[in-house]
């Protein structure tokens, strides 16, 4: 056991520190780090700029633009990159469909996607969920029927995040009903979002924002090519997909930055001749959260998380399931924090309020969807209870 | 940062686990003991022959050169087989007798088990604080003598000397008292004899540094015996039917055991972090209490879910996965509890915006 970065990976973190705070731009940073709606010109230009640095899809196999780091590198990375507040490479793009396509995908597909994945120049969207398949994914219904060298796809997914910024699909369909096992007849698709037939429609949250939408497929044709891996082989590589996005879903760096900037508004909040950094039950209850952060990021780092030789590692049920408690943990602090000026949401001219307690209780109610989305945190808690206790119910 | 054993620290484990097997205590009908456990002379003398006793201390001053993360993994397999022994108080009192420079010979007995040396730290209805004592020392002459009463001091009737922290005129000091007369638990010194250790300007230091390692050490044990309370209830889970069926068909319990999992998979990582980070910097205060605060939580929730998940069964004596949660409450509140020690954390929230890991 070693408790000290070796002086490579020390060096490793000063490199990633250095681009991450004096290279990247302020301006998107700091948009970021204000929180709210983010535009999707922000998310694009910072992915372009990471990858252009050789820094947006480190994780992929290396002729693809991997870095081919060590877990402890990768923790780093990301770790600086969430702490300075840099956008992170979109999700759907970097962690999902990336992954599968070059570890299932054939080489025609690689060359055709992955570049273009790598640098946003497709922004991916996600079409798993279903109206009637929430955690029961495997019950979707969205139909794939063969129809000469094309898949026509008819069904409805939803919750599709930013999909109104999406130039692409990757979903899963159902390719042959007849399956032993409702698991079987699955397949995983690429759809152009720009085909007839596809229809995006918005679903608004409770914090008022347009994040999710549903997605309506009539009579979509696809050219079979677009079919990663092999037909009615889809749910292993969604079960891969899931693996992977539990542990992009356990934001340390970003709990990190949000828990140092909620010490900083509570020092700022006045509350009897001092502040609400004085006040002895916050203090603590900042603390207490810090002891959490703490052992959740070591547990990071200890764990190989991340899906291995094609299958999910079921550790990273542990991140996801405690890495969302505590994103929520802390912004919920957070609305503590704004007390009675969080009550009041909207923008107007004149205000004395700042801008971080308006935003405070969208924000948490925004985020009450990290205990639900990547696989709900009951699932995560069978996930762990039978892959790796083996309690088989 | 790399959490895998080196194959010494596996020969350790393996060492450590033999031992704990063979002295763990028996359980089964009749009149179990509960509760602390008296010192057994048996069991520490096989720890001292393991090496167990001067794990952390130097060669150099009667040690054997290893540190706080070989402490923690021997702490973890007494903690496992639900051996209690005295092994982080010693360690406290071994820590503070290095620290003093002017006692080889008796470091010497302490790691080859012929002495026992025990902390008097706690006293009668006052919180715990390793900065205040009530015991007072004054000179006679040019001989120090204590006056004052030090309760519980566990296992201290099979003691041959106690470190008591003092206070003289010009602060709190630390001396050494052979042969205590004691009273079951109870150190009751009147102008009693006592050999000055460590001086005002030296003991805050050598006491934190002390107490440091006396809480990895319990983290330690503690994690053994999560360990072993998790993987009991999953065990009878698997096995015990009820309504026909084993009680793992029931979600209800599963999903809790699950957050049990998930519970000392972060409290492993904080006490393995903890003690390399002890080992590195002895005085870190910060992560002794953070580990106090997160192994204070872990150890109630696995213990009081363990004893629920079993039901009846886990209420028995005869049982183990009670007397585990037993040990867990006891050293929930030993060295400060949780409160105590987010109090000091909360203390300085001001001096950080992050807890860093990585350096």
């Amino acid at each position: 056991m070693e408790r000290r970065l070796s002086e490579e990976d020390a060096a490793f973190r000063q490199q990633m520190r250095d681009f991450f705070t004096k290279t990247f731009p302020q301006d998107i940073r700091d948009r970021w780090h204000a929180g709210g709606e983010v535009g999707p010109d922000d998310i694009r230009a910072s992915q372009r700029i990471l990858n252009e640095a050789g820094l947006a899809v480190p994780h992929w196999p290396t002729e693809y633009g991997g870095k081919d780091w060590t877990t402890l590198q990768r923790h780093i990375y990301l770790h600086e990159m969430q702490t300075a507040s840099v956008p992170p490479p979109l999700a759907f793009n970097a962690n999902m469909v990336g992954p599968v396509i070059a570890a299932f995908g054939s080489k025609e597909l690689k060359d055709r996607f992955l570049p273009a994945t790598a640098n946003l120049d497709i922004w991916w969207c996600q079409g798993f969920s279903e109206p009637d398949a929430g955690s029961d994914l495997a019950s979707l219904r969205t139909t794939a029927t063969r129809d000469g060298d094309e898949w026509v796809v008819n069904g409805q997914k939803t919750w599709t995040t930013l999909g109104q910024h999406a130039d692409w699909i990757f979903a899963l369909v159902r390719t042959n009903p007849d399956a032993p096992k409702k698991q079987l007849g699955i397949s995983f698709l690429l759809i152009d979002m720009s085909t007839p037939g596809v229809t995006v429609r918005p679903i608004q949250l409770i914090d008022g924002g347009h994040e999710v939408n549903e997605v309506f497929f009539d009579n979509v044709r696809v050219p079979a090519a677009q079919l990663v891996g092999e037909v009615d082989q889809g749910w292993s590589y969604a079960k891969f997909l899931l693996g992977n996005e539990r542990v992009g879903v356990a934001p340390v760096g970003s709990i990190k930055r949000k828990l140092a900037d909620a010490k900083t508004f509570a020092a700022t909040v006045r509350s009897g001749d001092g502040t609400l950094l004085d006040d002895p039950l916050l203090s603590a209850r900042i603390a207490e959260l810090e002891c959490e952060v703490m052992a959740l990021e070591l547990t990071a780092i200890r764990v190989a998380g991340g899906s291995t030789e094609g299958k999910p590692d079921p550790a990273s049920s542990i991140l996801k399931l405690r890495g969302s408690e505590l994103q929520q943990d802390v912004l919920e602090l957070v609305v503590d924090i704004a007390g009675p000026s969080g009550l009041q949401w909207n923008r107007y001219d004149g205000t004395d309020l700042e801008s971080w307690t308006r935003r405070a209780a969208p924000t948490y109610l925004n985020f009450r969807k990290a205990s639900i989305y990547g696989g709900s945190n009951e699932v995560q808690r069978q996930v762990i209870s039978s892959g790796i206790l083996g309690l088989r119910g | 940062m790399d959490f895998t054993m080196t194959d010494e620290q596996k020969a350790l484990r393996s060492a450590a686990r033999e031992l704990a097997a063979r002295h763990a205590p028996e359980r089964g009908e009749g009149d179990v003991p509960v509760g602390p456990h008296d010192h057994d002379p048996k069991t520490w003398t096989a720890m001292a022959e393991m090496g167990a006793l001067g794990l952390p201390f130097a060669e150099d001053v009667g040690g054997f050169g290893a540190s706080p993360v070989e402490v923690s993994i021997v702490a973890a397999e007494l903690g496992s087989a639900g051996v209690q022994t005295a092994y982080a108080d010693a360690l406290v009192a071994a820590s503070l007798l290095v620290s003093s420079g002017s006692q080889s010979g008796l470091v010497e007995a302490v790691t080859d088990g012929s002495a026992l040396v025990l902390p008097a730290l706690t006293e009668p209805q006052r919180a715990w604080s390793q900065t205040f004592s009530s015991m007072t020392a004054s000179q006679v002459g040019d001989k120090w003598v204590l006056s004052g009463t030090k309760e519980p001091v566990l296992c201290v009737g099979s003691a041959t000397h106690l470190v008591v922290p003092a206070q003289t005129n010009d602060g709190l000091a630390v001396f050494l008292v052979e042969t205590p007369v004691v009273s079951g638990a109870r150190v009751a010194l009147v102008e009693t004899p006592a050999t000055l250790l460590l001086d005002p300007s030296r003991t805050p230091a050598a006491l934190a540094g002390a107490v440091n390692l006396g809480i990895v050490t319990l983290a330690g044990e503690a994690l053994g015996a999560m360990d072993a309370a998790l993987s009991m209830t999953v065990e009878y889970l698997k096995t015990r039917k009820q309504f026909g069926v084993p009680l793992m068909k029931f979600q209800t319990l599963t999903q809790r055991a699950a957050d049990m999992y998930v519970s000392l998979e972060l409290a492993r990582s904080t006490v393995l972090f903890a003690a390399m980070q002890l080992a590195d910097h002895p005085d870190d205060a910060a992560i002794a209490s953070r580990t106090k605060v997160v192994v204070g939580r872990t150890g109630r929730h696995i213990g009081q879910e363990a004893i629920q998940l079993h039901g009846g069964i886990g209420m028995t004596a005869e049982y183990s996965v009670g007397h585990l949660t037993a040990r867990l409450t006891a050293i929930e509140r030993t060295f400060g509890d949780p409160r105590q020690h987010l109090a000091i954390l909360a203390g300085s929230v001001r001096d950080h915006a992050m807890v860093d890991v990585l350096s």
